[in-house]
């Protein structure tokens, strides 16, 4: 059933014309080329297709498009161009906090949505706040210090 | 990269090249790829574990959509895959051995309609009785399948004395069993791969760890040459050996599929259909008869290996040397027999995941270990450093122990860190606290002379009239920094920035056959390769442009007889130490883990910051694999089929980790480096659960050991000081 | 296949108008239904009957206190929102707050959670402990019931095809008692299913006879496990030994797990003993943890 939604993505005004109970994150990455957006679980249970949703994180692999309507998404394409989000990866750069990468841009996701709620976070905030996000290859310590640095340069 | 960079030590940590694109979600994974014009591929598995393909009822397929299966090898073509061994079918042909076994391909322009067309195939089976964990496979339970008593490979070792004669004149001989179970890699990319006809050739893109591997394996299936196979390595999401041999299972269909419709076909695996139908870690289980004299010394082993090999051989016999050659851990016994067996069971056949047979082996021992020392009332630790292996000690293949093993220093460093002595000392047994002790190694590259015998590792080096250089291998990346760190080795010999050198993921029609990105061979072999060729390019440098290559060539004077494995198994071990603490919920067996305190042996590190990762990432998934990460066979499916129910560590689960090393240069590596990705895995499981059946007080002998587990041993367990 | 229909209502009053008519699958935050109807990568989950999505209805997502000064939490308050909200009971919270993933904690309401009808259900321990009622509405009528009698059985509701679930109301809080306990055993420390969770609540009389005792476990069988009778054997008496050990044994008969039973079995009474024997202490410290010295990150405190 085809139906027109339209929403905010990456501060932009965009609709389509489609199924409403299509996945969120098919939308973004067939639809819009956010191919930043990962499917790994497809159950919201591994947080590497995490978008910012009306600014909260969210896993678009659990979101029907026809939900989006109206509302505001911002995926990693454009987390990574705002100061906060640019200040994320190049910590995550300088910090070693990328291995596969393949997680990563949903640990970007985390740390902005953490970040923003939260500027100065203590080590086991920062844990809870990545607690979604499932990495394979790091054993989470870099990540937890790459966020760390953002958050000190940030100061 | 700045000039003064180049002028620090190696091991200063460096930005990791591809973390930016990663980041920014701007790096290419292979589902991310615009394969617009290809076909979609949706795999039609078995779905009981043995029997025979009575009927394959198909939907009407509509146009321009097909059916590939075994009836479509071209004549002259073979049905199989060649992964070391080539049992392994592309595609089930009359019968079927496990569930997941690949029976055919679903193509076509639509990927809902191709999905639709695969739910309405019907397949009929007539079922066997299948033999799915190692016990029922040794039993040929419903007739054996494989070799005539389901024993798919079998190897022998002996050091000393004969162990039955030395048993007879034991004060005491004890059998222990330690079991492990399945792993998962939960790699966070699931396999995806697409086969393009391009002319006279095709085109693999894939998520993949060996890319010459799959032209090698799959191009039997056309019976054409592998060159006209080529090979692309997208950006991999992970891999952890589970993408060493398995996207040849993928990408064998793939090829026919192309083959067969002359167009491009895509194939990507969701999570469940990922779990459910890949490779997994060997579960083992081994069986120790060892004869000690009155104060508890030991006078000699027997062990008997056990892997579950699944249906189908594949790279299982090298799996299972590595573990038998394992077995001694970081030890040297007076007289040894360790026998190992490849059980065949009607289950997913079993492959490489980071370790590659070792940690199997390894855990057992060290937990024997602890239990040997318990039983006499001595400190595990104390009882250990009896044993340990040092420079010129015998190893479990009669070679030697050609360098210097630096346990000593490397447990001073833990042991302060982690006060271990005096937890130890305090924290009394089942009083829900507890501290534990690992010791580990790993060998370094291929088994004995197999880097030059079998390899035959080639590494080329182009230099362009603008002074840039390119680095031309097929060494991927897969996380694990490698292509960070060959340009690092290579800027330094050369003097010139990194930034001046050109490394790209392989291409197999424009790079030389470097080997497998396994068995923790790249930085020691390839790296040096690079290293060389970098020392040849900078003589030369004056030259407007030249390529030049080289080639492995291993040490004299350290034999090796692939036919007895008699000799020096491996020139360069990395070495590691783990101690953990636990604290144990008393109400509900919850374990929460206080501390991870780790000091390795990888020789002089190119670059401390990934090798920093290396040990978080390796340790937790070892510590994984001892606790949460059930994976169940039940009558030959795997019970956990998605993330929420097969459990990996979060953030949350471990505290952060305080990591040593150890300066050690290796002789034959690039500026003194050795292998330590699958180092880093192999001791952490035994040290966590060390401490935590000392915070229990009970004996365990099997892996994984979740929550619930630790209940039951706390209601029901051995005591941890029982006799064996 | 044929495509599902979809509703996608921007009011209360436009959802009630499609459910008089449609008996349409009614989707929140999607975290149970789109993974139950999930095919593969890349296609559109399907479902047997029309779908409609009620994730933004604002009139849904709204916390606040009634007259009776009893908790109102809209149905498709998110588990993140409950989370941070203080006007939301203690033992909600902490399993709110404990529910799977970050984003999904972002998205998962707690209308779904009760729909569900999962024995697992998070917040479904909290929910039976504290009486908390859902509120049903339909375009003609609304009508108040509690979650227990709701959840008729495993994954059956008592629910009509017009009705709604619009709101849910926790008539107790944390402040109803002296001391309260909440325990999940999740599957990891973060990000988990719940293996057992076990909520408990005590009030004691001027002269140290309990006033009142609630407790109800989750995953311990085919529903929520909270029994009357059993809270009974010790209101009104002082707590002892023996009286403790006659609730661990009454308890033991009320639950049914299924799979791991020793273990549901052992951590629940071991919990229970745990809990009672703290109380009859009178201690100072109010939230009653597993044992001395446990640490639960990011916990929530209650508000005495």
């Amino acid at each position: 059933m085809e139906t027109k939604i339209s929403f905010t993505l990456n501060g932009k005004k965009v609709s389509l014309s489609t199924d409403p109970l299509r996945r969120l994150l098919d939308v973004l990455r067939e639809d819009f080329g956010c191919t930043g957006v990962k499917e790994g679980c497809s159950e919201g249970e591994c947080g590497a297709c995490s978008v910012m949703f009306n600014n909260k994180m969210v896993t678009p692999c659990l979101i029907p498009v026809g939900a989006a309507n109206g509302q505001d998404i911002m995926t990693i394409e454009g987390v990574s161009k705002t100061e906060l989000g640019q200040r994320i990866v190049q910590a995550f750069a300088d910090g070693g906090a990328v291995q596969c990468g393949y997680c990563i841009p949903g640990m970007v996701i985390a740390a902005y949505n953490l970040l923003l709620e939260n500027p100065n976070p203590s080590e086991e905030e920062i844990r809870l706040g990545i607690s979604g996000n499932i990495c394979r290859c790091t054993g989470y310590d870099l990540i937890v210090e790459s966020i760390k640095l953002a958050a000190k340069r940030g100061r | 990269m700045i000039a003064e960079e180049l002028t620090r030590d190696i091991s200063t940590a460096m930005r990791r090249l591809d973390a930016v694109e990663k980041s920014e979600g701007t790096a290419k994974y292979v589902s991310d790829y615009d394969f617009s014009d290809c076909l979609w591929a949706r795999m039609v598995r078995s779905s009981v574990p043995r029997g025979i393909i009575k009927n394959i009822k198909l939907p009407k397929m509509p146009e321009d959509y097909y059916w590939v299966s075994a009836k479509d090898i071209p004549e002259g073509g073979h049905n199989y895959l060649h992964m070391i061994a080539t049992d392994w079918k592309c595609f089930a042909d009359g019968d079927v051995k496990y569930v997941g076994e690949t029976i055919g391909l679903v193509v076509g322009p639509d990927k809902t309609t191709v999905e639709d067309l695969r739910e309405q195939i019907e397949i009929e089976y007539e079922e066997q009785e299948p033999a799915v964990s190692i016990d029922e496979g040794v039993a040929c339970k419903g007739g054996a399948f494989v070799n005539g008593n389901n024993i798919h490979c079998h190897l022998k070792l002996e050091t000393g004395e004969n162990v039955e004669d030395v048993f007879k004149r034991c004060d005491k001989v004890v059998e222990e069993t330690i079991e492990t179970g399945y792993q998962e890699h939960i790699y966070l990319e699931t396999n995806g791969a697409c086969c393009i006809p391009e002319g006279d050739h095709y085109v693999i893109y894939a998520s993949a760890q060996c890319p010459f591997y799959i032209r090698k394996s799959i191009a039997p299936v056309l019976n054409i040459d592998p060159d006209k196979i080529v090979v692309r390595q997208a950006t991999t999401g992970g891999a952890f050996g589970g993408k060493e041999h398995f996207p040849d299972v993928l990408c064998g269909p793939l090829l026919l599929a192309a083959y067969k419709t002359g167009k491009g076909v895509k194939m990507f695996f969701d999570r469940e259909e990922d779990i459910e139908n890949s490779v997994k870690r060997h579960p083992s289980k081994v069986v120790f008869k060892t004869g000690l004299d009155k104060n508890g010394n030991i006078l000699a082993m027997d062990s008997k290996v056990y892997y579950n090999v699944g249906a189908y051989l594949a790279s299982s016999f090298v799996v299972l040397q590595r573990g038998c050659f394992h077995v001694t851990g970081c030890y040297e016994f007076p007289n040894m027999r360790t026998e190992g067996f490849g059980v065949a069971t009607n289950s997913f056949p079993s492959c490489a995941f980071r370790g590659f047979g070792a940690p199997q082996t390894l855990f057992a021992i060290e937990t024997h270990m602890c239990h040997l020392a318990e039983m006499y009332g001595v400190e595990p630790l104390e009882y250990k450093s009896r044993y340990f292996i040092k420079q010129g000690d015998n190893t479990s293949t009669n070679g030697k122990v050609v360098e210097r093993v630096m346990i000593p220093e490397m447990l001073e460093q833990v042991l302060k860190a982690s006060d271990y002595k005096r937890k130890a000392k305090e924290y009394k047994y089942g009083t829900g606290k507890g501290i534990g002790i690992a010791f580990y190694n790993h060998g370094g590259a291929f088994t004995g002379n197999g880097e030059q015998a079998i390899i035959k590792a080639k590494c080329r080096m182009h230099k362009y009239p603008d002074g840039t250089v390119e680095i031309l291998n097929s060494q991927t990346e897969m996380g694990q920094g490698f292509h960070t760190i060959i340009p690092k080795i290579a800027a330094h010999v050369l003097g010139i920035p990194v930034e001046k050198i050109i490394y790209k993921d392989p291409d197999t029609s424009r790079v030389p056959d470097s080997g497998p990105t396994a068995a923790s061979r790249s930085t020691m072999i390839v790296g040096r390769l690079v290293e060389k060729a970098a020392q040849q390019v900078k003589e030369r440098w004056n030259e407007k442009e030249f390529e030049v290559e080289t080639h492995y060539e291993h040490p004299d004077g350290f034999p090796w007889d692939q036919s007895t494995f008699q000799g020096y198994a491996y020139l360069g071990y990395g070495w590691g130490v783990c101690v953990v603490e636990v604290e144990v919920d008393p109400c509900t067996g919850e374990v929460t883990t206080k501390g991870i305190w780790s000091s390795h042996d990888g020789g002089h590190l190119i670059d401390e910051l990934i090798v920093h990762g290396q040990v978080n990432g390796g340790v937790i998934q070892g510590i994984g694999w001892a606790s949460t990460e059930v994976l169940q066979n039940v009558k030959g499916h795997f019970k956990q089929t998605s993330m929420s129910d097969y459990i990996v560590p979060t953030s949350m689960d471990y505290p952060k980790q305080e990591c040593f090393f150890v300066e050690n240069p290796y002789e034959w590596g690039p500026f003194g480096a050795k292998g330590l990705g699958e180092l880093v895995f192999n001791g952490s499981g035994a040290a966590y659960i060390d401490a935590l059946s000392r915070a229990i007080g009970k004996r365990i002998q099997s892996i994984p050991c979740p929550t619930e587990q630790v209940m039951l041993y706390m209601l029901n367990g051995k005591d941890i000081e029982e006799a064996l | 296949m044929e495509e599902t229909k979809c509703y996608m209502p921007e009011t209360l009053a436009q959802a009630l108008e499609i459910k008089s008519r449609v008996d349409a699958i009614v989707l929140a935050g999607g975290s149970d239904l789109m993974v139950s109807h999930k095919r593969t990568i890349g296609l559109t989950p399907v479902f047997d009957r029309p779908v409609m999505i009620i994730r933004n209805l604002p009139e849904l997502r709204k916390i606040r206190v009634n007259e009776k000064g009893e908790c109102c939490i809209g149905a498709a308050c998110t588990s993140a929102e409950i989370a941070a909200s203080t006007l939301v009971p203690w033992h909600v919270r902490q399993a709110a707050n404990r529910m799977g993933a970050i984003g999904l904690r972002n998205s998962a309401t707690i209308g779904g959670n009760i729909a569900n009808a999962s024995p697992k259900g998070d917040t479904l321990g909290p929910l039976y402990l504290l009486d908390a009622r859902v509120k049903l509405q339909s375009l003609k009528s609304e009508r108040e019931v509690l979650v227990s009698d709701f959840i008729v059985k495993f994954k059956t509701l008592d629910i009509k095809p017009d009705e709604l679930i619009t709101e849910v109301i926790v008539p107790y809080s944390e402040r109803d008692f002296d001391y309260v306990f909440w325990h999940k055993v999740g599957t990891r420390k973060a990000n988990a299913i719940s293996k057992i969770t076990v909520s408990m609540a005590l009030k004691f009389n001027k002269d140290d006879t309990v006033k009142d005792f609630r407790l109800s476990a989750t995953a311990t069988g085919s529903k929520t496990n909270r029994s009357r009778d059993v809270e009974n054997i010790i209101i009104g008496k002082k707590i002892d030994t023996a009286l403790i050990e006659k609730v661990i044994q009454a308890f033991d008969e009320v639950i049914s797990p299924r799979a791991m039973p020793e273990f549901r079995r052992e951590s629940t009474r071991r919990m229970i003993r745990r809990f009672l024997s703290e109380c009859a202490r009178h201690p100072n410290n109010r939230v009653i943890e597993t044992y001395d010295g446990y640490h639960m990150p990011g916990a929530i405190d209650p508000v005495f």
